[in-house]
């Protein structure tokens, strides 16, 4: 396990990582916001509506994400007369898998967060004369999120380790470089440097969550 | 119109359990109204339903000459808006803002709907902590309070937006004996100031001293009201008696 060897693999190591990290980017800012609209759709008094959310949920939440993953980018272009439209690259395809299956997650995490809001901020609220979309946005979001916070932490980290399924649908990222120097060189220090670079990143984000619950303690 | 508040045969019932039977009582401008009674009178739904966080099944609400509810039927959502908008009410766990400062909670409503100009908001948001005797608690979250100061931010919390009611539904029941007094001494220089005020209490020595009339609840029906004097000095009703266990 020299030194050098480590130079020489870490270039293209950390290159592999680049794409984990924009695939962990483009999957959190676009799956939390919709979360939330599912999750306003779940408690929607329009039925169809919350019929259509927890449908979703349950069906993001029953199957592997591997299997919604091979379904994004390899099962879409077979569908009979639809499927010629629907090819796209794998990690585009790949990106609407996973933010289609942590949006799911986010959704049932915000769920809770809105459970754990007593009724009487909903009451004082309304006798305060603001309507139900201030309710929301001026007295239900911050206290739902503040619930929320450890949860989305948590799943923050699992979609740092989930991103490494891109291997099975053959994006190149990181675990796929250390893969491949692992069977040109006989050796296993590409694993250790991989999971090394894994640990650095879910460093960074422990690190960021515990300052946001601090920041928002209301205390 | 020379009524305040105007309540006639209310009706209200939660399934089979009909728990107000033709609640009737009108409060005038400036009379401080106590209602007492044992648990489960229909004391709280009544006091409730007076800002529509309860729907009655029949009877009317007439607030300063608007209807609320007439004969079981109910306003237009504005309408029902703009006439609850004039009462304030004060909860028995107080409901303030977990996620706002004291200061937040006083001026989120105000600064949401907009009526008037930022700087009178924030003069009016210090001078009524002052009044609650509050000032240096403005920038403090809520979470940092005892259950008395607590009570006594959603007061003047109630109080932003002008009410010309104050409802206030067992203000002291969750607090420790010893802060009951603090929150007591603010709701009875409202009193003195004759803002008009229905209380829900348990707080009988209080009652009697602060209120103009008393209304005696039980199962859900005004089994009893009258002068403080009439009702604590020589109740016509043997259960009103049992109750105050005279």
């Amino acid at each position: 396990m020299s030194l050098d060897y480590i130079i020489k693999i870490a270039g293209p190591m950390l290159e592999g990582a680049r794409t984990t990290i924009l695939l962990f980017l483009i999957v959190i800012v676009l799956s939390i916001p919709l979360g939330f609209v599912v999750t306003l759709m779940a408690k929607s008094t329009m039925k169809p509506l919350a019929w259509i959310a927890h449908s979703y949920i349950y069906v993001m939440r029953g199957t592997p994400l591997l299997l919604q993953l091979l379904f994004f980018c390899f099962g879409l272009p077979q569908i009979p007369v639809i499927g010629e439209y629907l090819v796209m690259d794998r990690f585009t395809a790949a990106s609407l898998g996973f933010i289609l299956n942590y949006g799911a997650y986010f959704a049932e995490i915000f769920r809770g967060g809105l459970l754990s809001i007593d009724k009487g901020q909903f009451e004082a609220s309304k006798v305060l004369g603001l309507s139900k979309w201030q309710t929301l946005r001026k007295v239900i979001l911050a206290q739902m999120f503040r619930v929320a916070l450890p949860a989305v932490a948590n799943e923050s980290i699992s979609l740092v380790k989930d991103t490494a399924l891109l291997y099975a649908v053959a994006v190149p990222e990181l675990l796929n470089y250390a893969k491949t120097a692992v069977n040109r060189d006989f050796t296993v220090t590409p694993f250790v440097v991989a999971g090394v670079i894994y640990l650095l990143m879910t460093l960074v984000l422990t690190l960021f969550f515990k300052t946001l619950e601090k920041r928002f303690k209301f205390e | 119109m020379s009524s305040m508040i105007e309540v006639k045969e209310l009706q209200k019932s939660f399934g089979k359990l009909e728990v107000l039977k033709k609640v009737t009582f009108t409060v005038d401008p400036g009379e401080t109204v106590a209602v007492i009674g044992p648990s489960g009178s229909g004391k709280s739904t009544m006091l409730r339903s007076l800002v529509h966080l309860e729907e009655v099944n029949g009877g009317s609400i007439i607030i300063q000459g608007q209807a609320l509810v007439d004969n079981g039927s109910y306003a237009g959502h504005a309408q029902i808006k703009g006439i609850t908008s004039k009462m304030g009410m004060v909860f028995q766990h107080f409901n303030l803002f977990p996620h706002l400062t004291v200061r937040g909670n006083l001026e989120l409503a105000p600064r949401t709907l907009k009526r008037e100009s930022s700087s009178e908001i924030t003069a009016r948001s210090k001078d009524l902590l002052s009044k609650v005797g509050l000032a240096d608690k403005a920038d403090v979250y809520p979470s940092m309070l005892s259950g008395g100061q607590k009570q006594r931010v959603a007061i003047a919390r109630a109080l932003m937006l002008s009410p010309d009611i104050l409802l206030f539904d067992e203000p002291t029941s969750a607090l420790d004996p010893e802060l009951t007094g603090e929150v007591l001494r603010v709701i009875r220089q409202l009193a003195e100031e004759k803002m008009t005020m229905i209380i829900v209490t348990h707080e009988m020595n209080f009652a009697r001293d602060v209120a103009d009339r008393i209304i005696f609840m039980d199962k859900g029906e005004i089994a009893e009201s009258g002068t403080p004097e009439q009702i604590f000095g020589s109740p016509r009703l043997a259960r009103t008696r049992s109750f105050l266990k005279l």
